[in-house]
This record gives structure tokens, sequence and C-alpha cells, in this order.
């Protein structure tokens, strides 16, 4: 007779959980003690100085600094400029809408039922489109607002999302240039792509800002946001080509040989079989890179543009509000952190998603 | 009509100093089925990549159904329009589902539009028993599956010509028969069929002429019978009683 065997089932409930995790020896006990009431303390203490004992309001700014938790009413009151930099204060709900028709923009970009050669273009076109004529205004009543004047976290997430949306379409074509059978484009690409590699980024974007406009005929300089915007795409994509090339390496010869073999042209191998392979194998160094890039943005400052970062800076600047940088550089930090844990989770999600096999 | 599908006609092939293909003569008459076989690096694998453009050879002609397709570039993508290749890695496209795999190459090859494509694919889906798949991604399918579908693919583009190389050695041996099994119905329907292969079961059975390489050579060619039964070289013998075994 033979008896079928169960495997044990493991214990259910929070108290083995707890057991499992934080009791298991007399040593993680003592850990699991010290640790929690540390961490407790923390999470009171700050609690306090974000919420309990802050100061809200710019009325009560006189009680700003004084044993008091974290005045939040500098926020409050100079929030306009951190968000929107120099931008005209009235017109500062184009500025809003712009924003919010570019994150619509991005939010689209990225669910994979808009993935085709068509879609994307066409939104892109439509969203940055909107974006520049509502920001720049100077039709149907709107005043006009040079880019001079753009700043805060609109200026940011334009400056990121056009050169990834420049960039990314370079960075194609470097990487497959890249592999040419041509020497002359391989060597060429190669050469230029470690060529900019070796470049610190703030000199790209300062000769972009004022050395092209001393070399080039006025009608081919542009203004100055838009110089900057493309030398800032090209040094992402010298970077993005080598991670989508390093995903080209990884598809196999034989998807090649099979696209050839069944008569499929060039193009077709390319857009249909090979760079959605590179694109799925690369993801985690694309999510990495556009990080980066998010975070870079902040080095346009430099060159005089007002993004968010410096605008927090021009917030405490003025004097009345020196001493409240702290609560000003956790706010944008804040900022920061929506936009970078987003960009991960959405990396994750789409790794997820592609792993089960579908996209 | 033609009479040959392929005409091979001194051909040679380089890979470096290495004398790939030594001037191979051999013609495949229409409707026929031609079994290769020969020890590994005897350039059996690259004389059937030759045949539609896989490989570029050196020197000699090159004729698949009537077109010169070594030296004319525009030929050779129209050969390869009407020559289906089924490799040993199977090569499946694998970010799309079995059914896309199908539909994809019609669309971007021969223009066919969507709809048609899909009846057409899940038609040969059907024939090779794997349409209950069509839509799932290529990792969720087994070896022999697998193989049937890059079969079907293959006859979706409705090919005068069909190339296996090695289709069954990256098998296991109980998937082996279910894509032979599909192979030989082919080659009962008058394809020509040029198949690399060691399943002498096989070439008995459909083959309609043996041909033994080694070292860039053709050995020894003829019917079944005479190549298992009588082979004139020692080669052939030797390979022979290695393969039956």
């Amino acid at each position: 007779m033979s008896t079928s065997v169960v495997p044990p089932l493991p214990k259910q409930g929070f108290g083995n959980w707890l057991k499992k995790h934080f009791f298991s020896t007399w040593l993680n006990s003592v850990f699991t003690v010290i640790f929690g009431a540390v961490l407790i303390w923390m999470c009171i203490k700050l609690s306090n100085w974000a919420i309990l004992d802050a100061i809200w309001s710019v009325d009560n700014k006189e009680h700003c600094g004084h044993g008091a938790g974290a005045c939040w009413a500098v926020i409050q009151d100079r929030g306009r400029l951190i968000m929107f930099g120099l931008y005209p204060y009235e017109e500062q709900w184009r500025s809003t809408l712009a924003c919010l028709i570019v994150i619509l923009t991005i939010g689209l970009s990225c669910l994979p039922s808009f993935w085709s050669i068509k879609k994307l273009p066409a939104l892109w076109v439509i969203g940055f489109g909107t974006f520049v004529l509502l920001m720049r205004g100077g039709f149907a009543g709107l005043p006009l607002v040079t880019s001079e004047q753009w700043g805060g976290l609109s200026l940011t997430i334009f400056i990121f999302s056009a050169v990834f949306v420049l960039g990314m379409p370079l960075a194609v074509v470097f990487a497959l240039a890249r592999r040419s059978s041509l020497p002359v484009i391989a060597k060429g690409t190669g050469l230029f792509i470690d060529l900019v590699r070796s470049l610190p980024l703030l000199t790209i974007l300062f000769a972009a800002a004022v050395v092209v406009p001393l070399l080039v005929p006025d009608w081919l300089e542009g203004n100055k946001l838009g110089r900057v915007v493309v030398a800032f795409a090209v040094f992402f994509a010298v970077y993005q080509a080598e991670i989508i090339r390093a995903g080209l390496q990884s598809t196999s010869q034989g998807q090649e040989e099979a696209a050839a073999a069944l008569g499929m042209p060039y193009w077709s191998l390319v857009v249909d079989i090979l760079l959605p392979q590179a694109f799925r194998n690369t993801l985690p160094s694309t999510i990495n890179q556009a990080v980066i890039t998010f975070k870079e943005t902040s080095i346009v400052t430099i060159i005089g543009f007002f993004e968010v970062m410096a605008s927090g800076n021009a917030a405490i600047g003025g004097g009345e509000w020196t001493e409240q940088f702290v609560e000003v550089y956790v706010f944008l930090a804040l900022v920061y952190f929506v936009f970078v844990f987003g960009l991960s989770r959405y990396g994750a999600w789409l790794e997820n998603r592609m792993r089960v096999g579908h996209a | 009509m033609l009479d040959n599908a392929i005409s091979v006609k001194s051909v040679n092939k380089y890979y470096g100093a290495h004398h790939a293909l030594k001037g191979i003569n051999l013609d495949v008459p229409q409707g026929q089925t031609l079994v290769v076989c020969g020890p590994s690096g005897s350039g059996k694998s690259t004389l059937i990549r030759t045949m539609n453009g896989l490989e570029s050879i050196a020197s000699g002609q090159l004729e698949v159904l009537g077109l010169d397709i070594a030296d004319d570039a525009r030929n050779l993508e129209a050969v390869r329009k009407k020559v289906g290749m089924v490799f040993q890695n199977f090569n499946l496209f694998p970010h799309l589902t079995i059914l896309e795999n199908c539909v994809l190459p019609q669309i971007r090859s021969v223009g066919r539009d969507r709809a048609a494509a899909t009846v057409e694919a899940m038609d040969q889906l059907k024939k090779m028993h794997v349409d209950i798949h069509a839509e799932k991604y290529p990792d969720q399918l087994s070896g022999g599956q697998k193989q049937r579908v890059a079969l079907a693919r293959a006859l979706c583009l409705k090919p005068e010509v069909m190339l296996f190389d090695e289709p069954t050695s990256a098998l296991d041996p109980e998937m082996i028969s279910e894509v032979l099994d599909v192979m030989q119905e082919l080659a009962k329907e008058n394809m020509t069929i040029v198949c690399v292969t060691h399943e002498m079961g096989f070439a008995q059975a459909v083959a309609d002429s043996v041909l033994l390489m080694a070292d860039g050579e053709i050995v020894e060619q003829g019917t079944p019978d005479q190549m298992f039964n009588n082979p004139q070289h020692a080669v052939t013998r030797q390979f022979m009683d290695v393969v039956k075994k």
C-alpha cells in the first residue's frame, strides 16, 4: 500500500510571519527591537516636523524658525516661482495646461497600444506642438512669451521629453549606422559617438548656447532653447545608441537569416524584428538612461535657463525665505522623486508585461 | 516548364583560406526531393544556404527557378519569395505570436493584406496541426511544435522550393517524427525539396536522390537504394555504416 506524501504546509498567519522574519533567533529579536525603536522615533520626529508642528500659511510666517516644524509657507509663497520660473504671473495657467498636455503625451506614449510608426510621431507632433504654441503664445490674444522666460517644472519636463523624443530616433539611427556594412559609415559613426561621449555635457550645452551663434549664419541660429535641446538630444543619443547596439547584438543571427529567407525587406527586418527585440532586451538600461537624463536637465541652469532646480534656488535666494532652504529642497526632492519613481515603476511594469510574452 | 528548379555549376566558396565548396555541380529537377548528407564540416549546410543567397559564392553559376542569383541582387529578392527555408534552430520571431509569425512575412514580403494573410496563416497552421497554438508565443511551444510553425510560416508564402537545413537536429527524439511526417506529406505533394539531414529513414521513404558531401565536394549521388545498399565510394560506405547504427 502506498501513502501519498503531502509536503508540509507553511505555517500561516501574521504571528508566524512575524516570528519567521523578525524573531527567528534571539539576536534577530534584539535587532528588531533596537531598529524598531529607532524607526518609530524617527517617524515621530519626522511627522512632528513635517506635519504636526509645521507652519502652512504665509499668515503665520512670523512663527517660522522659532522651534516650530517645517515652514511650508515658503512653498505657498514661492511655489509658483518654483513651478513656473520667470513665466509671467497672469499667463501661468498656460504653463500649467501645457505641462499637463506634455505629461498626458508622455503617459499615452507609454502605452503599448500607441507604439506604431504612425501613432507615436502623430501624438508627439500634436502634444509638443500644442505645448510650444501655448507656452509661446503670440496669437489669438495670447501675449507672446519667449522661451527665455519659460521656467520651472514645465521647462524641466519640456527639456526632458523633447530630448527623449528627438534623441531616441537619433539613437536608433546611430546604432544602425554603427552596424552598417559600409566601413565609412560604421567607422564614422563610431568616431562621432566616441567624440561626443568624451566631452562633458556642460561643454556641449555651453557650446550650443554660446559658441554656435558665433559660427553659423543668423538664419541657421534658431533660438537658444532649441539649440540646447538639440545638443542635449545628441548627447543622449550617443549613449542610448550604445544601449540599442547592445540590444541588437543580443538578437541572434538566425533572426536576420529567417527574415531574409522569408523575403522580408531590410526596413522590415529592422522595424518589425530587430528593434522590438533590442528594446525589450535593454529595457532596464534604457529606463536608467531616461532617469539620468531627467536629473541632468538641471544642468541647463548654467546657461541661463530657470528649470525647476534653479527656480527653487531663486525662491530661497530672495532674502525673505533664506532660512527655509531645507523645506524647498525637500519639496524639490519630492518633485524629482515622483517623476523618477514613476519612470522606474513603469519600467518594471513593462518588463513584467514582456516577460509574460505580450507587447 | 523548367526541368531544373535549382542548377549549380562549378560553384566555389571560401571562408578565409578554407575552401568550403569546391567546384560543386548539381541539378535538382522540379518536384523532386534531394537529401544531402555528410559528416559535419563537409559543406552541406553551406551548399543549401547558397541556394537562397544566405551565403554568397566566390565563383560559378547558380540558377534557382530559372533566375541567376549569383550576381543579381534583384533576382535574389524574387527568388527568396519563392524559396522557403526551415532552419535547425527554428528562428521564429520570439516577440510575435505564432499567428503573427506567419502573418507578418506575408504582409511585408508579398504585400498581402492582413485579412487574407490571416486566413492563409490559419490554414497552414491547421495543416501543421498547430492552429490551436496560434495565440501563443514561441517560448510556450515544444521544439517539434516550433519547427512545424516554422514550416507553416514558410509555406504561407506559397514557395515552389523548400530548403531544410537539418530540421530535426535540435529536436528531442520523440519529436522528430512529428516533423518528418509533415515533411513527407509535402514531398508527396510534388514540392521541390532540398533537405540536409541525417534521418536516413526519411531519405529512404521520400528522397528521389541522395547526395553525400565530404570536404566541400560531392562524393557520390544516387537513388536512396543505390546509396544505402550499393555505395561506390569508400567514404560513402563508411558514412552509411555510421548513420545506419
